[in-house]
């Protein structure tokens, strides 16, 4: 399939709505729309995020990092769990260490408390690794290992998710959309079932042997404990499916908009008197010289060498970027491949079918691989090419 | 503006900030020329790749000139030889053997203006706490 059947397609899908289908207006997937491919690393922390404390000579540091690939999907309830702990000693401003979703959204949670902030980073939010994940929301995609984590993480968790679910709420319809919603299919020629990840008796490696986890059973899967306010997928009939697959099922998904987002916290964060020092720190012991006494510490993936933190599993990923297509309102997704349109682009990912939870696990190479997004969009484009007989 | 007061601005910040490393700086002469050039083949296979052959780096991948002195001057060149030593490359963290780690040091600390000497930087974390990290005229 190549870009010019793409470009002959007729110029709508259909979709179900009351009354009758309604128009989606289909993607463009032509390789000359591809425009940026992002590769980042997920710190997955084996026990979940770093919420606890410590001491720094006599600063008290509250840690909020290694939250896998959940960091926006958990950056308010996570948040509101640091500053709680900073809050507590009474302090009248604090340091946040990091301005990656977590740092930032902190930063506003604490200022939104009454407290003076600044922030030290190398980077502004534009050019941390939060800005290279999908935008896709993900609440418990590699946030922790089930059993380095134990039975009371889930609690954690689900506050956190909670907590962060509704504030995500207090942003749906903001200008430039930095939270919203679409419709997300998922379509296959197979019926589509839930994943499921039966530990496999023959892998008898684990993280608790090896440090690293060895199959996707040892991950912690916890959406289900928040399916009440999170969309479940539905099935679609054939008369609903307008992609001329066997099977299909529609969701309602959320998502994050990047530069939309960014730029609100930032204007947030600046009006309400916030300071940015762009810093480097080289050891834990650095923290202590700085001049307040309570430092929220949110460096992600590289609390790994600051803090040497080696619980921290890099799990890499990579997403490719497409020209924004207005119009577009729906992600899609048939197998291992999606492609997820947001006001910053569509968003294309291909990931092995197989390994689930453990794609990217160990690997720490950040440079990004063309072809698997390459692909993705010369398979999915079969989706928009007219049928003989469909009713488009 | 010159750099003596570079010199002593990297001072000021190095006292403001716990006190500069003992002994000597980057400005007087701490690696060899020699170091510098085998450091410079070390980048190529193992740097390159990701900070770019200019050592400019991507809207991702911090540069090594510029922007990096302002991160890491002020302080001992050891912070950046024990960090190399324990996160680059990243992609194979931990990997990097201690004397081509010096000579990487050796290069970068060249690429951002500081002079040769006479004398090797030795590939000990140790001495090279004792080495402060000195902010001089910007590199290339």
């Amino acid at each position: 399939m190549g870009a010019a059947g793409v470009m002959a397609m007729p110029a709508m899908l259909r979709a179900e709505t009351m009354g009758g289908p309604a128009p989606l207006v289909p993607m463009r997937l032509s390789l000359d729309q591809l425009i940026d491919i992002k590769c980042c690393i997920r710190p997955l922390r084996a026990a979940g995020p770093n919420l606890g404390t410590e001491m720094v000579r006599d600063r008290l540091v509250i840690h909020n990092y290694g939250h896998g690939g959940s960091g926006w999907s958990l950056s308010w309830g996570s948040a509101e769990i640091a500053v709680g702990k900073a809050l507590s000693v009474l302090p009248q401003s604090i340091a946040v260490v990091g301005c990656g979703i977590i740092g930032l959204t902190s930063a506003i949670v604490a200022q939104r408390a009454g407290l003076g902030v600044t922030i030290y980073a190398r980077d502004m939010i534009q050019r941390t690794r939060s800005f290279r994940a999908s935008g896709s929301y993900t609440p418990s995609s590699r946030i922790a290992l089930a059993g380095p984590a134990g039975p009371q993480f889930g609690d954690t968790w689900e506050q956190m998710a909670r907590f962060s679910w509704k504030m995500f709420r207090t942003m749906l319809g903001l200008p430039g959309n930095p939270v919203e919603f679409g419709d997300s299919y998922a379509v296959s020629d197979d019926p589509i079932v839930r994943r499921t990840d039966p530990a496999d008796p023959a892998i008898t490696d684990s993280y608790e042997t090896t440090g690293r986890p060895r199959q996707n059973s040892e991950f912690a899967h916890l959406d289900s404990r928040i399916r009440d306010i999170v969309p479940q997928a539905v099935p679609m009939t054939a008369e609903e499916n307008p992609f001329g697959t066997a099977h299909a099922t529609r969701a309602s998904h959320m998502h994050f908009n990047f530069p939309s987002y960014a730029q609100i916290l930032l204007d947030e964060f600046f009006a309400r008197g916030g300071k940015f020092v762009m810093r480097d720190f080289h050891s834990p012991r650095e923290l202590g010289d700085l001049p307040e006494r309570v430092i929220i510490h949110s460096t992600g993936y590289a609390a790994r060498d600051l803090w040497n933190d080696q619980t921290v599993i890099p799990v890499r990923g990579q997403t490719g970027w497409l020209v924004p297509q207005s119009g577009v309102n729906y992600s899609l997704r048939n197998n291992n491949m999606s492609v997820l349109s947001k006001a910053d682009g569509l968003v294309v990912m291909n990931n092995n079918p197989d390994l689930g939870d453990m794609l990217g696990v160990g690997d720490s190479m950040e440079l990004a691989n063309r072809a698997p997004i390459e692909e993705a969009m010369n398979a999915m484009s079969r989706f928009f090419v007219p049928r003989t007989g469909a009713a488009i | 503006m010159s750099a003596r007061i570079f010199g002593a601005a990297a001072i000021l910040l190095a006292l403001a900030s716990g006190g500069p490393a003992a002994g000597r700086g980057t400005q007087s002469g701490v690696y060899t020329a020699a170091q510098a050039a085998e450091g410079a083949q070390v980048y190529a296979q193992q740097c390159a790749m990701c900070h770019g052959a200019r050592l400019e780096g991507t809207v991702e991948v911090p540069g090594l000139t510029g922007k990096f002195v302002a991160n890491w001057a002020g302080r001992p060149v050891g912070n950046l030889y024990d960090y190399l030593a324990r996160a680059m490359p990243q992609m194979a963290p931990g990997t990097l053997q201690p004397a081509d780690n010096v000579r990487l040091v050796a290069f970068i600390l060249q690429a951002n203006g500081a002079p040769a000497g006479s004398r090797a930087l030795p590939a000990d974390s140790a001495t090279l706490q004792r080495i402060d990290f000195e902010a001089g005229m910007p590199g290339h």
